[in-house]
């Protein structure tokens, strides 16, 4: 019967080889004797397909004679996959910035579309090497070491509320400093600065000299502002670090600042924000030493912003917005803060 | 019992969870069913003549299964009109089968106590 033998055939391409024609024969005869019990004048073709119909599709047929079920990763590798994606995407997250920073370092130039798509590739791709290991895994019904008995006491202590973190500010916060990455590779490949248009050229051997601090805290700032992204709330280690981080960034630019001021009197220039709108005009009219002062004085606008900011990670570690902190317990007025 | 259930949705969410009731018994039934030497549809027929319905779908992976458990043998017989697959329990087969008895006997004393109304 043309009908059953089709259903098998398409049945049999489902199944595993070494097992297919034993299978195949066993369901074979099942069909027919269904088929010559159920004759009843109507035609054969017509039972067969109410038959067949009956028996279900033939993926699902194939299916039940999978007994650990058909998974691409199984339930028992699951856990274990989740945690494998988590630590090698930290890794390749890493290693990626690294890299960033070295090929800025060495004055490759860097574009910021190429970096970015550099890093979502070989965050995909490693997702693939990953998915395809513990596919093989679980053709091989490889079974990950039973859990330990899990202490109930070591389980992570209490969060007593919850701090999120502003994503649309670590959001702009990281395009702010992958421009400012793609500023400074620029810097690095023609040596110094010039507009957009490319006329104007303002040589800043200061920042030259203390270039790599300057991609190192703008990278570790990006980095930490993927940290918190991911884990979406402020906690004790991550202000800490946003702390350090800050003290670093910090302590760069003070050393680019004593430069700017070391060069500039040297050079004869006023101090710090004497005549700054003769020289913005000065820097319109391309005139070099203009730049220093204006980037002097960017420069401390910008240490003034960290200081402000990191007073307020302090205040916030002392005195978190929920619960938890640092601050001891002053009883009820410590608590309503 | 199908009257009780009011539309197609809970109809449908009936079906699955009535299916995995009986789903729990097919184990049993089969082993009870296989002192004799048996092929597949001839047991199919005999659980469907005494109330257990079951598929030939779900039925011959189970024999499969339990087979390489080593609770049925099998053989095939060229001899009749076409070939067939006999199953029959094997000695490990029958101890468990008394086990699963007593499981089955126990279980059922439980649920009467709980499902009394």
């Amino acid at each position: 019967m043309e009908l059953i033998e089709r259903y098998l055939q398409t049945i049999g391409r489902a199944l595993p080889e070494k097992q297919r024609a034993d299978i195949l024969s066993e369901l074979r005869s099942s069909l027919y004797d269904a088929l010559e019990e159920r004759s009843d004048g109507t035609s054969d073709e017509e039972t067969a397909a109410a038959i067949i119909k009956e028996m279900g599709p033939p993926q699902k047929v194939a299916a039940s004679y999978y007994p650990a079920g058909q998974y691409l990763i199984g339930p028992s590798l699951y856990p274990l996959f989740q945690t494998i994606l988590q630590i090698v995407g930290t890794v390749v997250i890493v290693v990626q910035l690294v890299l960033i920073g070295l090929s800025v370092v060495s004055s490759t130039a860097i574009s910021v579309f190429d970096e970015v798509g550099g890093i979502v590739s070989s965050l995909i791709g490693a997702l693939g090497w990953i998915v395809v290991t513990f596919w093989i895994l679980q053709r091989l019904e490889v079974q990950p070491d039973p859990e330990e008995a899990f202490d109930p006491r070591k389980l992570p202590a209490l969060e007593k509320g919850f701090d999120p973190v502003s994503r649309t500010e670590q959001i702009i916060s990281i395009v702010a400093s992958v421009a400012g990455l793609a500023f400074l590779s620029r810097f690095a490949v023609e040596g110094g600065f010039t507009w957009i248009d490319g006329t104007g050229f303002f040589e800043n051997p200061v920042i030259a000299q203390y270039f790599p601090w300057l991609v190192a805290s703008t990278l570790i700032g990006v980095a930490l502002d993927i940290v918190l992204l991911w884990r979406g709330r402020w906690e004790v280690s991550t202000r800490v670090a946003t702390i350090l981080s800050n003290g670093f960034s910090l302590g760069v630019l003070y050393f680019l600042i004593q430069g700017h001021n070391a060069y500039l009197n040297a050079a004869g220039m006023p101090g710090m924000f004497e005549d700054l709108s003769a020289a913005i005009d000065g820097l319109v009219l391309r005139q070099p030493m203009a730049g220093m002062v204006v980037f002097r004085a960017g420069l401390s606008i910008a240490a003034l912003v960290i200081i402000v900011e990191t007073a307020a990670q302090v205040y916030r570690l002392v005195w978190p917005r929920v619960g938890g902190g640092i601050a001891p317990k002053l009883g009820v007025m410590s608590v309503q803060r | 019992m199908r009257r009780m259930i009011a539309n197609d949705a809970q109809h449908e969410s009936y079906d699955k969870i009535a299916q995995e009731l009986r789903r729990g018994v097919l184990i049993l039934a089969a082993l009870s069913q296989l002192k004799e030497p048996k092929y597949g549809y001839a047991l199919i027929s005999q659980l469907s003549e005494n109330g257990l319905g079951i598929d030939q779908g779900t039925l011959y992976p189970l024999l499969r299964r339990l087979e390489s458990q080593g609770l049925l043998e099998s053989k095939w017989n060229v001899e009749e009109a076409r070939p067939r697959r006999y199953y029959v329990i094997t000695p490990t087969g029958a101890a468990v089968l008394q086990a699963l008895i007593k499981e089955w006997h126990d279980l059922a004393t439980v649920m009467n106590t709980l499902l009394k109304p």
